[in-house]
């Protein structure tokens, strides 16, 4: 809106007269419906006449399907589809890969390229049955030797994908500033290699859907759990040859979880949509069990082998950054592939260093492939730069906060270009990082502390190794969307690119006034437990001086709904606030023009929103929303029906026009923490504790601190369980060996420590609302914090963390090599 | 691909079950394989009952069986035969959230809320077993339950609210 709306009506009830709701923390109305067994998850839908499909799945990681015999399942009597990858070939396409060479079906046509990898879907009446049947199924393999190291890959001996030709489908060394000068002008050089493990975001909830093929319209319905629904349905209609407006997604309004990991649950989506189209649009049910969901669920996260060279000063000045990796995306180069691209709007971390190279490859194993997982690939790099930064710190002989603190972008650098075009928007850092040490100096370098001097002294004689280190990571968010298919784009074409050839996709928002007072708002996205209701409940209240429990928030299908980004990469703190708070001013210009054409007889600049109604300034009258809603019933163009869409916040920033254009990618909110994790490293066990976690976090204004305290608990519990023990681990032959919640170990009340949080609120320059993203923090910062605190801890043993996770078994492998 | 759209009569041996759950006698006949967890939620529409695993880890299906926590997804429904299950929807009454519940909501204790009816029943045995739990008491007492989004951190704070308010109010407890 560019005029001036009278009454000062930013808040529309006006500042003085009410308290606002945006900034407390409003309890959550997603609440209710949960803790008493009403919500319904896709697992709960049921219609009554669904059946029930079951997979079977290969159990070999690379072979040759020589036969597939489904005789004995079709002739039993419960048996009611049978679905093969040769079906599939016939009458749908392959699935969309995230580089274009690549075909993968729905069920493996040829060859099996994982442990896990669905061959034949059969239908039952019930899942009990379902799975009867799978045991019915007869595959006859001849196997072939896995490709299951990621650097043995590279070699190409054996080929996951003879088509393509290489297991190395994709990579690029970038290069920012003059790096080979600054390594050869620099007083020292060190080199370091880094592991970071298969670790995912593994939610409670598996993967569901509900898909019902329509005959007569020759349409698809699909209820299903898929995080992006507004996005990625193109690899559900793609897939199966429709028009998107064919093939309707629908996420239910509460998701148990996804954390990035449902994008690619597209496979799931499809085969239920072929057995319901098979049997004539009966509804096809399909919930994804654990051992399914580990194995072989497309549920694996970055896989990284790193080796990072570090260039600096004897004064500790760091002066180029050499970063090569190789990621092992498993069987098929998936949507996120860019995860290997991410790190570069965090590239530098929270350091002033000009001159930087990122050197990555792609490769392809016997593995299943990865999806996204909360930090989309920043965890990794971060924790290879930091170590390499503790590592200086070891040959400087200095403290490592100290060189942290020499080398911190500082305040008055902001906005802060980075070496690759992203930039910092805000925040000052080096205060953080001296606001923690003060903090953990005063609770706990004292007596009666966990690092008590004396304590940490007895401790240390009974072998347990007692350290901290404070370190400042970045948290990039706000993802744009047009760099996203960088992988995809042809190398003539992006450097041909011109700044008016990006194209972002905005936030799209609805709004309707009821006649019974309800304000019905919509969003164009899914949501896995972040609260989206609450926040949008809270900013329209404010914005329309309604109550709480006026406020009724749905969700748009896919159909409905324009193609756009949604809930990921942090961004729906921006996106979303910024989306709703733009909704609710054409609402209010909306009421005030009805009122001028409908009722008061003046002009719409002598009326004013005011208070959840509309009043004219001359005579007093007033009219309420619902009177409105109800004057508006009859007209044909509907003015209390909006719908508005939220730019990204670079659209109108020059400062990230290089970095668009040439498709880098662009996070332009800096949430930042400063973080200490108090460990206690156990030399005779391997086993780390970590006792206490301080963080200091700021992701700018805090729409609803409640959520982003929750929000930072639950992305460090993720970072404890990262840094310490989950891993989709596999073996020499390619097996997987963590497929049970036995094997995967997730951190419970028996390992997660205390959080201290504390917190600094620097508003973004660069966002309507002054909030920066705050999604995935505490798994991005989380285990290189407690990874640098294990470097600390042993400091006397010249110990520095080189692989996620540090298992007990790993520490003490290591502490035996030192010995 | 092949297709034969007609329903089955599953010809399946079945055994005769009655038990209570949530106060009412319910009596079926379920197959011997059926597990308690999808038998609460398909044959009595208990969805509160979410199953996260079907391996006994992460506790999202836990009900009290008998008073006792019981991961719904290990029994089987023949197992259960002539028992009292409670499920997290035989916890409010009259529409009001029982207090371990209403903790659960003021010290937002849950996220996307997949694990919550499980942390919530895992809640009810701890508190009628040990009514005022310190914090070692809390973490053992859930130990058997995952959650994958909060940290665990506020779930703390919601026992010990939920301990506090129970205390005060002098709610029923382990009427089972």
């Amino acid at each position: 809106m560019s005029e001036v709306e009278p009454t000062g009506d930013a808040t529309a009830g006006g500042e003085d007269e009410r308290e606002s709701f945006v900034g407390t923390g409003l309890e959550r109305v997603e609440d209710r419906r949960i803790l008493t067994g009403d919500a319904e998850y896709i697992h709960d839908k049921a219609p009554a006449n669904a059946v029930h499909m079951a997979l079977a799945r290969s159990v070999h990681p690379h072979a040759t399907i020589v036969d597939v015999d489904t005789s004995a399942a079709e002739d039993h009597p419960d048996c009611l589809a049978v679905v093969t990858g040769e079906d599939l070939r016939a009458e749908y396409n392959p699935m969309p890969c995230g580089l274009n060479e690549f075909e993968e079906w729905s069920l493996a046509v040829d060859k099996v390229r994982f442990v896990g990898e669905p061959v034949v879907a059969v239908v039952a009446p019930d899942r009990y049955a379902a799975e009867d049947l799978v045991d019915l199924v007869d595959i006859e393999y001849e196997q072939h030797d896995p490709v299951v190291d990621a650097m043995d890959a590279r070699e190409d001996e054996t080929l996951v994908h003879e088509d393509v030709g290489t297991n190395v489908p994709d990579g690029e060394t970038l290069e920012f500033g003059d790096v080979d000068e600054a390594f050869e002008a620099a007083d020292n050089v060190l080199e370091g290699e880094y592991s970071w493990g298969r670790i995912s975001g593994v939610p409670l909830e598996t993967a569901g859907v509900v898909a019902e093929y329509d005959p007569d319209d020759d349409a698809f319905d699909v209820d299903c759990n898929i995080q992006l629904h507004t996005l990625v349905d193109d690899t559900v209609y793609e897939t199966l040859g429709y028009p998107p407006e064919k093939v309707n997604l629908e996420v239910p309004p509460d998701v148990g979880g996804s954390f990035g990991t449902k994008i690619a649950i597209h496979r799931y989506c499809v085969l239920a949509s072929v057995a319901s189209q098979l049997l004539d649009g009966r509804p096809v049910k399909f919930v994804e069990d654990r051992v399914e969901n580990l194995q072989g669920g497309d549920m694996a996260s970055s896989d990284r082998e790193y080796r990072v060279r570090l260039a600096y000063d004897d004064d500790g000045t760091i002066r180029g950054v050499d970063t090569w990796f190789v990621d092992d995306f498993g069987a098929f180069p998936r949507y996120p592939v860019n995860q290997a691209l991410k790190p570069l709007s965090v590239v530098t971390n929270a350091y002033d260093v000009a001159h930087v190279r990122y050197d990555y490859e792609i490769v392809t194993t016997n593995k299943t492939s990865q999806t996204a997982y909360r930090g989309f690939g920043v965890p990794a790099h971060l924790h290879a730069l930091e170590m390499t930064v503790d590592e200086m710190a070891h040959e400087l002989g200095v403290d490592p906060v100290d060189v942290r603190q020499a080398n911190l972008v500082r305040p008055d650098q902001m906005p802060h270009k980075i070496p690759t075009g992203n930039v910092y928007d805000s925040g000052d850092f080096p205060a953080a990082l001296d606001r923690i040490q003060d903090i953990v100096e005063d609770e706990e370098v004292c007596e009666g502390g966990l690092l008590d001097p004396d304590v940490v002294a007895a401790k240390r004689d009974e072998g347990k190794y007692r350290g901290v280190s404070y370190t400042v990571h970045i948290e990039p968010g706000v993802s744009g969307s047009d760099w996203t298919d960088r992988q995809r784009t042809e190398t003539g074409a992006l450097e041909e690119r011109e700044r008016e050839d990006v194209e972002e996709l905005p936030e799209h928002f609805r709004i309707e006034l009821h006649e019974d007072g309800t304000v019905q708002a919509y969003l164009a996205t899914d949501t896995s437990g972040q609260g989206h209701q609450t926040l949008v409940t809270q900013l329209l209240a404010d914005e329309l001086g309604v109550l709480p429990s006026d406020v009724e928030v749905g969700y748009l299908d896919s159909v409905t709904a324009p193609t756009e980004y949604g809930t990921a990469a942090s961004r729906m703190a921006v996106m979303l606030s910024g989306a709703t708070e733009g909704a609710a001013a054409e609402l209010r210009h909306n009421c005030r023009q009805l009122a001028a054409e409908e009722a008061f007889g003046s002009a719409r600049d002598d009326i004013a929103y005011r208070d959840g109604g509309v009043e004219c300034q001359q005579s007093g009258e007033r009219l309420e929303l619902p009177e409105l809603a109800e004057l508006d019933s009859g007209r044909g163009q509907r003015l209390t029906r909006v719908q508005y869409d939220y730019d990204h916040p670079t659209t109108e920033r020059p400062e990230f026009d290089e970095a668009l254009t040439k498709k880098f990618p662009v996070y332009p909110t800096a949430a930042f923490a400063a973080n200490a994790p108090i460990v206690e490293v156990d030399a005779k066990t391997g086993e780390v504790e970590v006792l206490s976690f301080y963080s200091l976090r700021d992701c700018g204004t805090r729409l609803n601190p409640t959520i982003v305290d929750g929000q930072a608990h639950g992305g460090l519990a993720q970072g404890v369980g990262a840094a310490l023990m989950e891993e989709f681990q596999y073996d020499e032959e390619g097996q997987p060996k963590a497929i049970t919640m036995f094997e995967y170990l997730l951190p419970s009340t028996a390992n997660m420590p205390d959080i201290e949080l504390e917190h600094s609120e620097t508003p973004s320059p660069f966002t309507a609302t002054g909030a920066k993203g705050t999604g995935e923090g505490g798994m991005i910062d989380g285990p290189v914090a407690i990874a640098s605190s294990i470097n600390a801890a042993l400091r006397e043993f010249d110990f520095v963390t080189d692989q996620i996770p540090m298992t007990p078994h790993r520490v003490r492998r290591r502490l035996r090599d030192e010995e | 691909m092949s297709s034969e759209n007609t329903s089955h009569s599953l010809d399946r041996p079945t055994r005769e079950v009655t038990l209570s759950v949530n106060g009412e006698t319910v009596a079926a006949e379920v197959e011997p394989r059926l597990k308690l967890s999808d038998f609460l939620r398909q044959e009595c529409g208990l969805r509160g009952v979410r199953v996260g695993c079907e391996h006994g880890v992460c506790g999202a299906c836990t009900v009290l069986v008998d008073g006792r926590s019981t991961k719904s997804c290990l029994t089987y429904a023949v197992q259960v035969e002539g028992a009292s299950v409670t499920t997290v929807e035989g916890l409010s009454e009259d529409g009001d959230l029982h207090p371990i519940q209403e903790s659960f909501h003021q010290e937002h204790a849950l996220q996307c809320g997949f694990c919550t009816s499980g942390f919530v029943m895992a809640t009810k045995e701890l508190l009628d077993r040990e009514p005022d739990p310190d914090r070692e008491a809390i973490e053992e007492g859930l130990a058997d339950n995952i959650c994958r989004c909060t940290g665990y951190q506020n779930i703390y704070d919601a026992v010990d609210r939920a301990a506090a308010e129970l205390a005060e109010a002098d709610y029923p407890r382990g009427e089972d």
